[in-house]
């Protein structure tokens, strides 16, 4: 281990130490933690997000803005705030080109954090890559997220998530003919379905993908497309709401028992065993990304509390809003290592580059960044299963195993995680 | 075979009952003042929004239905008396460009009164189901299918046997003229504002159940219930209805194709275009109206 690696694992550690030393008293734990604001001159970081019907990725930049204010109130960046700017892409990918340009080339800010999108980084991943920016974002659910040298996620994303709930479906619940419906949407549904038929495929098993557009109204259609593929399992590939409404049509047709139901993270989220109801009770097992929001794992309470803190009234309390508050506080290890009075774009992308080994209870891995052309650092997850008005984890940590992680897993390997 | 076909045929029937449902809220206002209402959608998802908010705060379920149709009359005529009758001269496009606006305003409203949380609309008539052909076909379906008929029959009769039908029947011949005549435009043409604001409330609370209670999907279900609307020329209600009913039953369908199955969704764009070209073969302008 090199020198670099030695003083980031040993900053890391102390700051693991005071976050749960501190959480612990129930007030957050930012940054240097001095409880001085930083007066000195802004660091300007970006962010980008959707925010418009039919979803709202927000939460990712709205625990940033929370853990930021947070560094911002305890001695910013060895005395410098951080002045976050965001903006809200609306699904528009023309709003996202105009934001990114804004805020790369005339704002020239050093970094992006807390990024959630599903249009964002397919439209800038050149952007940031032709100006040498790094985007740590929190919301991917495109495959150009995971693809890209200047985007790393600390989300899943729904490849892994939902290879995550295959493995399990195969191996607790006997699962031999899966049945992926997603949107019809390459970079998304497209995409992740086919890993999904692969993945059933290299264990001698048998996918169907089952496409609909985002609009459709006929989810009975749908729900009737997997009835007659003689799936014995549905993968629901889908964000929360229309995944939703097929569960809906399912209940209606007495659907319950004829499939095992499992589903990447969009399903874990607050409200969602209330809308389900008893019906699904003991039947729906989902791959979460990142820890159970009401887990005790220092990390997760000290979250909790900068949300508590610095949040605002109707910020989102969901995995987005996990990742986004751990986007932030790497972002902020990896600043605190360099030279305040050099902090520059180049900098910073190296610093963000360097992180390796960083740690915390809600990820199941260390998360790094390294200098790869793609990025996928956390591919580790926990299944849960709804019971009753919660969520009930039914396997801890476990590894997600498909081809399309040799790469990664040969990042890992070169950067001395794996062996 | 024939079973599966008869799964996805019943499948459709109870989609295109929707689709029907909501052409035929579009058809009467058209009739009577010459407005396409493309906020149509939008008033039916305020409503179905409504209806879940009365539930939430603990009122019994046919006190939120009755808020729901309420609410849609409400936002009908409001928009019918206040903005309408100052746009009665012009073009038709203008009048539909219109009400696009007020689909804006509407839904910019409910993100603002309503953030993206996960809700359901639960009804009564959710849980009792009946068999036809496999498929378990819930109440609130029936009851759906069942409202687009005798909607269809009700406002076939109001317009026929009437003396607000004939002045509607009138104003939609030509407006200039049954004005000279005497017939109350603004009155007639609120109550067609009103009964069509009244389906939409209807609509949205069973587009909200049966579907899923969405804003945005709400607002744009206006798109297959406007083809359906076009398959009734914009005029004919039965034409209308059996024009829904159609296009859910193709839609449906093509589901059992899987190279088709991922762009069902263009069933009624594709049905309402061959149906606007077999209707131009005589070169009438289609959506000319006397003004």
């Amino acid at each position: 281990m090199n020198l670099r690696m030695t003083t980031a694992a040993m900053t890391c550690g102390l700051l693991a130490f005071a976050t749960a030393a501190k959480a612990d008293s129930g007030g957050p734990v930012c940054g240097l933690n001095t409880g001085e604001a930083a007066t000195g001159e802004p660091i300007r970081v970006g962010g980008i997000s959707g925010n418009a019907p039919p979803g709202d990725f927000s939460g990712g930049t709205r625990a940033a803005a929370a853990y930021f204010a947070c560094v911002n109130a305890n001695g910013g960046i060895h005395g410098r705030p951080i002045a976050y700017s965001v903006g809200n892409d609306q699904w528009n990918p023309e709003l996202a080109g105009q934001i990114a340009s804004r805020l790369v080339e005339d704002e020239g800010v050093v970094a992006l954090v807390g990024n959630g999108s599903v249009v964002e980084m397919a439209v800038n991943a050149e952007l940031y890559a032709e100006h040498g920016v790094m985007a740590m974002a929190s919301g991917c659910a495109i495959s150009e997220c995971f693809e890209s040298a200047n985007i790393v996620s600390t989300n899943q994303g729904p490849l892994p998530s939902g290879i995550g709930a295959l493995r399990f479906a195969i191996e607790e619940l006997g699962a031999e003919h899966a049945a992926c419906i997603g949107f019809n949407i390459p970079n998304n549904g497209g995409w992740a379905c086919d890993w999904m038929n692969r993945y059933m495929e290299q264990h001698g098993l048998r996918g169907t993908s089952i496409l609909m557009d985002p609009t459709s109204v006929d989810l009975n259609g749908t729900y009737l497309q997997a009835l007659a593929s003689g799936a014995d399992t549905i993968l629901l590939m889908l964000p929360a709401g229309p995944a939703i409404g097929l569960l809906g049509v399912a209940e209606e047709q007495a659907g319950r028992d004829m499939f095992n139901w499992v589903s990447p993270t969009p399903l874990y989220e607050p409200g969602v065993t209330e809308v389900l109801g008893d019906y699904w009770d003991g039947h729906i097992y989902i791959n979460i990304e990142l820890n159970q929001f009401d887990s005790d794992g220092a990390d997760n309470r000290n979250w909790i509390a900068v949300m508590d803190a610095h949040g605002r009234d109707g910020d989102r309390r969901d995995t987005f809003s996990q990742a986004g508050y751990l986007s932030a506080r790497f972002f902020v290890e990896a600043l605190l290592e360099l030279d305040p009075e050099s902090i520059d774009r180049a900098s910073v992308t190296d610093a963000i580059r360097g992180i390796v080994g960083a740690e915390s209870d809600l990820l199941c891995g260390p998360f790094y960044v390294g200098d790869g052309d793609r990025h996928m650092p956390n591919h580790r997850g926990r299944m849960v299963v709804l019971r009753g008005d919660a969520f009930e984890l039914v396997r801890n940590c476990f590894d997600i195993d498909t081809a399309y992680l040799e790469p990664i897993l040969e990042q890992e390997r070169r950067l001395g995680l794996r062996d | 075979m024939m079973t599966v076909y008869g799964l996805f045929m019943v499948s459709g029937l109870a989609v295109g009952s929707l689709y029907a449902l909501g052409g035929i809220g579009l058809v009467i206002l058209r009739r009577s003042t010459g407005f396409l209402n493309f906020s149509y959608g939008a008033i039916a998802a305020f409503s179905a929004m409504t209806a879940w908010q009365i539930s939430q705060w603990g009122a019994p379920v046919p006190v939120a239905w009755i808020g729901a149709v309420l609410t849609g009359f409400v936002l009908s005529v409001t928009f019918g008396y206040a903005l309408a009758p100052r746009l009665s001269h012009r073009e038709p496009a203008i009048k539909a460009v219109a009400t696009l606006g007020y689909l804006l305003i509407l839904l910019g409203l409910m993100g603002l009164l309503w953030d993206h949380s996960l809700r359901r609309l639960d009804l009564p008539t959710d849980r009792i189901a009946v068999m036809v052909l496999g498929v378990r076909v819930t109440v609130t379906r029936l009851i759906v299918l069942g409202l687009a008929i005798s909607a269809v029959i009700a406002m076939i009769v109001y317009l026929d046997r009437t003396r607000t039908g004939l002045n509607m029947r009138a104003l939609a011949d030509n407006r200039g003229h049954a004005a000279l005549l005497g017939v109350p435009i603004l009155r007639v043409e609120t109550i067609a504002w009103g009964i069509s604001g009244a389906m939409a409330g209807l609509t949205g609370v069973f587009f909200g159940s049966l579907v899923r209670l969405d804003p945005t999907v709400i607002t744009f279900m206006v798109i297959p219930a406007l083809a359906a609307a076009i398959c009734g020329r914009l005029t004919s209600l039965p034409m209308t209805l059996i024009g829904g009913l159609f296009i859910g039953v193709v839609e449906s369908m093509l589901a059992l194709f899987p190279t088709l199955s991922a762009y069902r969704t263009m069933a009624p764009y594709i049905i309402a275009g061959l149906i606007i070209l077999w209707m131009q073969r005589g070169n009438k302008l289609t959506f000319a109206t006397g003004d």
